[in-house]
């Protein structure tokens, strides 16, 4: 980085934890700490709801993942505005009235104790190792960056984010993601500029789409329906909008953020906000995966994007005829890409072009997986993986000086949003679920509030014991979907039983939600069913085993 | 707070402001499967 990134990252970061501290120096009750006093506008928990999702993850691995596998990924978010509309509809007038500070707290007015001490305590797991992954991906960008080690970044980055949620509070992440969320538009359609702007000039914006196009890249829906095809129409519409049902209405890291709404009305349009913006914004981001996939067909990317590991194989005595295959496969490809383009400005492309085209595509990757096997021979170890590096490589390599400091200061913010939003959510089912409920029934205002920011500080060195181990997944997002997914089905079902099914009592409920756990990691251990289908199950066996628990043992007090 | 009855800001009720958004996603889709298909070779 040049002396300009680091004044445009430094200067950010200072400026949006000054703005959060100072948005949320009033937060002396436990009220303002963990749901800004429930005087937020619709706009500000909108935008904060889609910054806690856009997290680092979202830059780093969404783009190379678009790089690797094709815009396919999108159709993970098709469910997601049918899920915004129906807990618009539902969820959000029921917790507003109960007038609860977490989403499990009304499972004890509906059920009973035990029942809201499971879920939160699923809660608690799940959400605790998605906060470390959020943690790690930006540790990878610094440690890339600054030539540190992941876990020194890990350390640096946990320490920051601790403060500043400490200190802050919900109003303090809020009002820091608005601020954000702006800054990663403007970020994003730089980097897409760019990533056009660098192409070669006989290379036209629509050329570069006619590229994407013909490897595959651009292909955003799949209609064929397969039960092991991750991400196709049907799994997007179905399981996506489970996934988003249990993330939005079950996940206190979400829930969290539209309980801070002043009115019903407002927290519904924060929801509906996201239903609308999410969608093409990820097309957005995805997209730019796929035009940086083009620009690498004319300007030739490293063997291996992980700059570290680059080095190291470059130095190993079998490097020389990895880097003579890779180079005569990217002038291959190239003059394949040219070949082809040529032909479609003459109206006249054959199979036999796209043949050409793509079978160099197959050498060059083949290449490129010899260069991955040296780094793997030099680890002992086995996959080695660069998907999250691609986007990185891009940015670092190829744009100019500013730039890149807003670009990895966006990554860096985005991080600390979604890290601080995670151990805030984390910090208050601890306080208010378990604290409170279990341990000390009758404090004051100021013990919770005190107890709420030991607890913010005790998640965020958690998260960051954990992320030391979030190098050993494949691509980031993923194995934050999957976490998500082996829990939330079980969390959903309760849920639903609660709002829909009045003759359920708490037996059935809390047998249901162990059944549904029960099946999802029976799903996952035993087939090979794409992991958004797990909500799915866990939520229907939960809906049975609560039904026909409830026979014999019907609710006390129905409805 | 406000009630959960209270309208939403524009289109006079929610059922019309939940019908808006499907069908905002409907149009979404289906440029996305244009797009899919338009630039497949």
């Amino acid at each position: 980085m040049k002396p300009l990134d680091w004044v445009v990252m430094f200067g950010w970061l200072t400026f949006l934890v000054s703005y959060g501290l100072w948005r949320g120096r009033k937060s002396g009750t436990v009220s303002d700490y963990l749901l800004a006093g429930r005087t937020m506008p619709w706009y500000a928990m909108g935008l904060s709801i889609m910054a806690t999702q856009a997290s680092a993850i979202t830059f780093i691995s969404t783009t190379g993942q678009s790089y690797v596998d094709g815009m396919r990924f999108v159709q993970f978010y098709f469910g997601l505005p049918v899920a915004m509309v129906i807990l618009s509809a539902t969820a959000v007038p029921i917790f507003h009235r109960a007038k609860v500070y977490t989403a499990y707290e009304y499972l004890e007015n509906r059920f009973d104790a035990k029942t809201r001490a499971l879920v939160s305590g699923i809660f608690l797991i799940q959400r605790g190792l998605a906060a470390g992954l959020a943690l790690y991906a930006p540790a990878v960008v610094l440690s890339v960056i600054l030539g540190w080690s992941d876990q020194t970044t890990t350390i640096l980055m946990g320490s920051l984010v601790v403060i500043y949620t400490t200190t802050g509070g919900i109003k303090a992440i809020t009002w820091a993601d608005v601020q954000q969320m702006a800054v990663i538009f403007v970020a994003l359609i730089l980097a897409l500029f760019m990533a056009i702007h660098l192409m070669p000039e006989q290379v036209s914006f629509f050329d570069a789409v006619t590229l994407a196009g013909a490897f595959g890249k651009l292909k955003a829906v799949d209609t064929h329906f397969d039960w092991n095809n991750r991400y196709n129409i049907w799994s997007g519409l179905i399981g996506g909008m489970f996934l988003a049902l249990a993330y939005f209405g079950c996940d206190q890291s979400q829930v969290q953020r539209y309980l801070t709404g002043k009115s019903v009305a407002q927290s519904r349009l924060s929801l509906l906000f996201n239903a609308m913006a999410k969608i093409p914004m990820q097309f957005f981001i995805l997209f730019i995966g796929a035009m940086v996939f083009v620009l690498f067909m004319f300007v030739k990317p490293p063997v291996i994007f992980h700059p570290v590991e680059m080095e190291r194989a470059a130095q190993s005595t079998e490097f020389k005829p990895v880097g003579d295959r890779y180079n005569a496969a990217f002038e291959a490809r190239k003059q394949a890409a040219q070949h082809y383009l040529d032909a479609k400005h003459r109206g006249a492309t054959s199979p036999a072009d796209l043949e050409e085209l793509r079978s160099s595509q197959r050498e060059f990757d083949s290449a490129r997986q010899d260069g991955a096997k040296l780094v793997d021979k030099a680890r002992g170890s086995k996959g080695f993986n660069d998907t999250n590096y691609i986007f990185l490589s891009f940015v670092t390599n190829y744009l100019p000086a500013g730039v890149v400091g807003l670009i990895i200061a966006v990554i860096f913010s985005a991080a600390m949003s979604a890290v601080s939003g995670e151990i805030n959510s984390l910090a208050t089912v601890t306080v208010i679920d378990v604290y409170k409920r279990h341990f000390q029934k009758s404090g004051t205002d100021r013990h919770y509030l005190w107890a709420s920011r030991i607890a913010t500080a005790f998640w965020g060195v958690y998260a960051v014991v954990f992320a030391g181990r979030g190098g050993g997944f494949g691509a980031l997002i993923e194995a934050v979907n999957m976490i998500g997914s082996l829990f939330y089905g079980g969390m959903l079902g309760v849920f639903v039983l609660a709002f829909f099914f009045p003759k359920v009592g708490a037996n059935g409920a809390f047998a249901g939600v162990l059944a549904g756990e029960a099946a999802i990691f029976a799903a996952n251990h035993f087939t090979n069913i794409s992991f958004l289908w797990y909500n799915v199950i866990g939520c229907l066996v939960v809906l049975a085993t609560g039904v026909l628990v409830s026979k014999f043992e019907p609710a006390k007090y129905p409805g | 707070m406000n009630q959960p009855g209270e309208p939403p800001p524009f289109l006079g009720t929610w059922k019309r402001v939940y019908t808006a958004v499907l069908t905002y996603v409907v149009v979404l889709i289906s440029v996305l499967y244009v797009f899919s298909v338009a630039t497949a070779p």
